[in-house]
């Protein structure tokens, strides 16, 4: 079986170029409610009930989801605020647990750099990127015309967003009345969905890199759980990387 | 409120530390919109970035479903990945479908963690 690997990297070409962004932009929401948006609700209920049982305000709970946005640094807050732990250390932990926006930044921007409009937007796009955000503008940007993958992103984030804020004051509302099977199954659909998201990738390299990184994910957390996951991210993804351009040229 | 972090008074209470937990995620997410604007996004560089991101991730969640921590560790470990390699045979059964695969794998999950509840499991 021969398949036709796609590059990760989007290229600009056009479907459609006369779509205009406010039609794009609902395009984006569309596709967040579709699945990720009742995810996020899922999981951010898990968070709100954890802010309600750590006796802090909802408001906190709210500002946290749309500041941090970032759900293991969010937790990560909560609980060195409760412990009363030192300052220094619950920034840290949080910088710690959020350190993966730092790769995913820098893989998602430049697909808004080559849109001038996009890019003086650059701090705010940034900021509201999630691990699902991110997901959606990587697999639809090479789709779409440069001009439109900001529209495109910001119906998408924007619906997420809601659906994150949603999720954190419910769960503060709700919390403890849901059964722990609901609960614990809300929680566990969105690394679940990520997981099926990667699966379906059909760029080589990156199939590789998460395979690998899968594998060493787990195994490097038992090693050192403040340091494992980047070091999991450098490892596997050059041995994605590299076995790319190793394939490419045997078969070259 | 639970305000006894030390130095709580110092940094205005619980906001004042909402705003520093927000600025150590920003730096992260700045910090990589400074660097994009200088890498060639056609280049070799990049998609070594874009395979290191993936990785991290697919680490993360391997992690979560494997061993988590917080509320979803209470659950069975055999329940997680069990319902999670349910959800990728139907996955792969669907022509690789995420949508039959996650919510597949959820409700999988759902009656396991279910039964167990009831005694069943």
């Amino acid at each position: 079986m021969r398949r036709n690997w796609r590059s990760p990297i989007a290229d600009p070409d056009s479907e459609n170029p006369q779509a205009r962004p406010s039609k794009v932009f609902a395009t984006g929401a569309r596709d967040a409610v579709s699945l990720p948006a009742f995810m996020i609700v899922g999981s951010m209920t898990g968070y709100g009930s954890l802010v309600q049982s750590a006796d802090m305000d909802v408001w906190i709970a709210l500002a946290s989801t749309v500041g941090i946005w970032g759900l293991p640094g969010q937790v990560a807050f909560v609980e060195f605020v409760v412990l009363g732990a030192p300052v220094a250390s619950m920034v840290l932990a949080v910088a710690m647990a959020n350190m993966r926006f730092l790769p995913m930044s820098l893989a998602m921007m430049p697909l808004f750099r080559p849109s001038a409009s996009a890019w003086s937007w650059r701090y705010l796009l940034v900021q509201l990127m999630s691990i699902n955000t991110w997901v959606g503008i990587s697999r639809k940007a090479p789709s779409l015309p440069v001009d439109l993958r900001m529209p495109y992103y910001l119906g998408y984030s924007a619906t997420c967003l809601t659906a994150g804020m949603l999720g954190t004051g419910g769960g503060f509302i709700i919390a403890g009345a849901m059964p722990y099977y609901v609960s614990a199954t809300l929680i566990l659909m969105n690394p679940m969905y990520f997981a099926f998201v990667f699966a379906a990738m059909r760029s080589r390299s990156c199939l590789i890199a998460l395979a690998v990184g899968a594998v060493l994910g787990p195994v490097f957390h038992l090693i050192s759980p403040e340091w494992g996951l980047p070091f999991c991210g450098l490892i596997a993804g050059t041995v994605g990387f590299k076995a790319d351009r190793m394939l490419r040229r045997r078969s070259a | 409120m639970s305000a006894t972090l030390a130095g709580t008074d110092v940094w205005g209470g619980a906001w004042g530390l909402l705003a520093l937990a927000t600025m150590a995620t920003f730096v992260w997410r700045a910090l990589g919109t400074i660097i994009a604007a200088r890498i060639n996004p056609d280049g070799a560089l990049f998609e070594w970035v874009a395979c290191v991101a993936y990785a991290l991730l697919a680490g993360l969640v391997a992690r979560i479903i494997v061993m988590p921590v917080g509320m979803l560790a209470e659950s069975a470990t055999v329940d997680r990945i069990g319902a999670t390699a349910f959800g990728f045979a139907l996955f792969f059964l669907t022509k690789r479908n995420v949508a039959f695969g996650t919510i597949g794998g959820a409700f999988c999950f759902l009656v396991l963690a279910w039964a167990r509840d009831a005694g069943i499991l």
